[in-house]
C-alpha cells in the first residue's frame, strides 16, 4: 500500500491505471476513489496495453505522463507488450510493476518474477527502466520518471502482505465514464 | 459475385470514411491489401499487434483518449481475445471497431483452420459480441457504407462490434 500512495503522490492529477484485484482495494483505502485512476477490475494483463493506448491517444493533450501499474504476474501474462511499447514509444507512458513475486489477488501462488529481469526486458525493447526495492528508492524513480521523455518501466519489489481492504464493487460502466469525463474535463495541470 | 481484390477495395474505402487516426493489425494474408494501404495512409499511425488481447487493450486507450481507431484482425484469433473483450471494453462500455477477416469457408487453402473459423459466429453469439458480416450475399457497392455504419454502430452503441468480411470469395 505505500508504494501505491507514493504512485498517487507523485501523479496526483495525471491518469493512472490500476491494475486488478488487491492493488485496487489498497489504492482506494489509501487514496479513495479518485477520477484520473481507471481501477480494472478483472482484465489481468491488460493494464500495460491499456496505458499504451492511453499515451498514444493523449500524446498531444495536456497530460504529462499517463501511468499505467501491473503486478508480476499480470505483465507475466502479456510480456509482448513491452516490445510494443518500445515500438511505438509513447514518451509520456510510465509502467510500474509491483512485483511481490506472487499472484496476490488469488491466493499468493508463485510467479516466475524471481527468475525475471523485468527492467533488462525493458531495456532490450528500449525503454528505460529502473529496479527498486525501497520506498526511497521508488520515491527518486517516480521523479526521474517525470523529466523522461521515454517510455519508462519501474519495477518495484514489494512484500507478499496485502492489506486487508474490501471488495470495490462500483459498476465498471461507470468507472469507465468518470474516467473519461476526467480526462475530458479533469484538473490536470495545463 | 466480386474478386477478392474488389473486396478489399471496398473495405478499404469504408476505412477511408472513418479516417482513423491509430491502425493496429495482426498478420492476415487475406488482408495484406488493406494493411499494406492503413499502413500507407498519411496520418494515420498503423502498427502490428503481437497478441489480440493486447490489441483489446491499446484500442480501449485510445477510445477513451478520443482517438479515433480501429483493429484489423482474422477470425481465428477471435478467441484469444475474448477474455480481454468481455472484462473490459464490453463491461465498461468502451466502443471500439474490429475488421475481421473470414477464413474457412469457400475459397479456403488450410486444411485446419476451419476447426476454429467455421464457429466464430456461434463464438461470438455466445460472448454477446456484436457483430455484421460481409459476403457474396451483400452487393459490393454495400460494402464500403456498411464499414462505416459499423464503425459508427459501435460508439452510438457504446460497446466492442466486429464486421467479419469474407475476401476469400465465400
Amino acid at each position: 500500500m505505500d508504494a501505491l500512495r507514493l504512485v498517487d503522490a507523485a501523479f496526483p492529477d495525471q491518469p493512472i491505471v490500476v491494475n486488478v484485484g488487491a492493488a485496487i482495494r489498497e489504492m482506494v483505502a489509501a487514496v479513495g476513489s479518485k477520477p484520473n485512476h481507471l481501477h480494472i477490475l478483472d482484465s489481468m494483463g491488460l493494464p500495460p496495453a491499456i496505458g499504451l493506448g492511453l499515451s498514444l491517444g493523449l500524446a498531444e493533450s495536456r497530460f504529462e505522463k499517463v501511468v499505467a501499474i501491473e503486478g508480476d504476474g499480470g505483465l507475466l501474462m502479456g510480456l509482448s507488450v513491452l516490445s510494443t511499447i518500445g515500438m511505438l514509444a509513447p514518451e509520456k507512458l510510465v509502467l510500474i510493476v509491483l512485483d511481490n513475486g506472487t499472484y496476490g489477488s488469488t491466493g499468493g501462488q508463485p510467479t516466475a518474477s524471481d527468475s525475471t529481469d523485468f527492467a533488462g526486458v525493458a531495456r532490450a525493447c528500449k525503454m528505460v527502466a529502473n529496479d527498486v526495492d525501497s520506498a526511497e528508492g521508488l520515491r527518486g524513480a517516480l521523479n526521474e520518471a517525470r523529466a523522461i521523455e521515454e517510455p519508462v518501466l519501474i519495477r518495484v519489489r514489494i512484500g507478499p502482505k496485502t492489506e486487508k481492504a474490501p471488495y470495490f464493487l462500483e459498476d465498471p460502466a461507470v468507472l469507465a465514464d468518470t474516467f473519461r469525463r476526467f480526462l475530458r474535463d479533469g484538473p490536470a495541470r495545463a | 459475385m466480386a474478386e477478392p481484390d474488389e473486396r478489399s477495395r471496398a473495405i478499404i474505402d469504408g476505412i477511408e470514411a472513418i479516417d482513423p487516426r491509430y491502425v493496429l493489425h495482426l498478420p492476415s494474408s487475406t488482408l495484406v491489401d488493406i494493411i499494406d494501404h492503413v499502413q500507407a495512409r498519411p496520418n494515420t499511425r498503423a502498427f502490428p499487434i503481437p497478441r489480440e488481447e493486447e490489441g483489446v487493450g491499446i484500442l480501449a486507450g485510445l477510445e477513451l483518449a478520443g482517438a479515433r481507431a480501429l483493429a484489423i484482425i482474422q477470425d481465428n484469433g477471435v478467441g484469444n481475445l475474448l477474455t480481454a473483450l468481455t472484462t473490459f471494453p464490453m463491461a465498461y462500455h468502451i466502443p471500439q471497431f474490429y475488421i475481421v477477416s473470414r477464413r474457412g469457408g469457400l475459397g479456403e487453402y488450410n486444411s485446419m483452420i476451419h476447426v476454429i473459423c467455421e464457429k466464430v459466429e456461434p463464438v461470438l453469439d455466445a460472448a454477446n459480441v456484436r457483430y455484421f458480416s460481409l459476403d457474396g450475399r451483400v452487393p459490393i457497392e454495400d460494402w464500403p457504407a456498411t464499414v462505416t455504419k459499423a464503425y459508427e454502430y459501435s460508439r452510438i452503441t457504446h460497446r466492442p462490434v466486429m464486421l467479419l468480411c469474407n475476401l476469400m470469395g465465400g
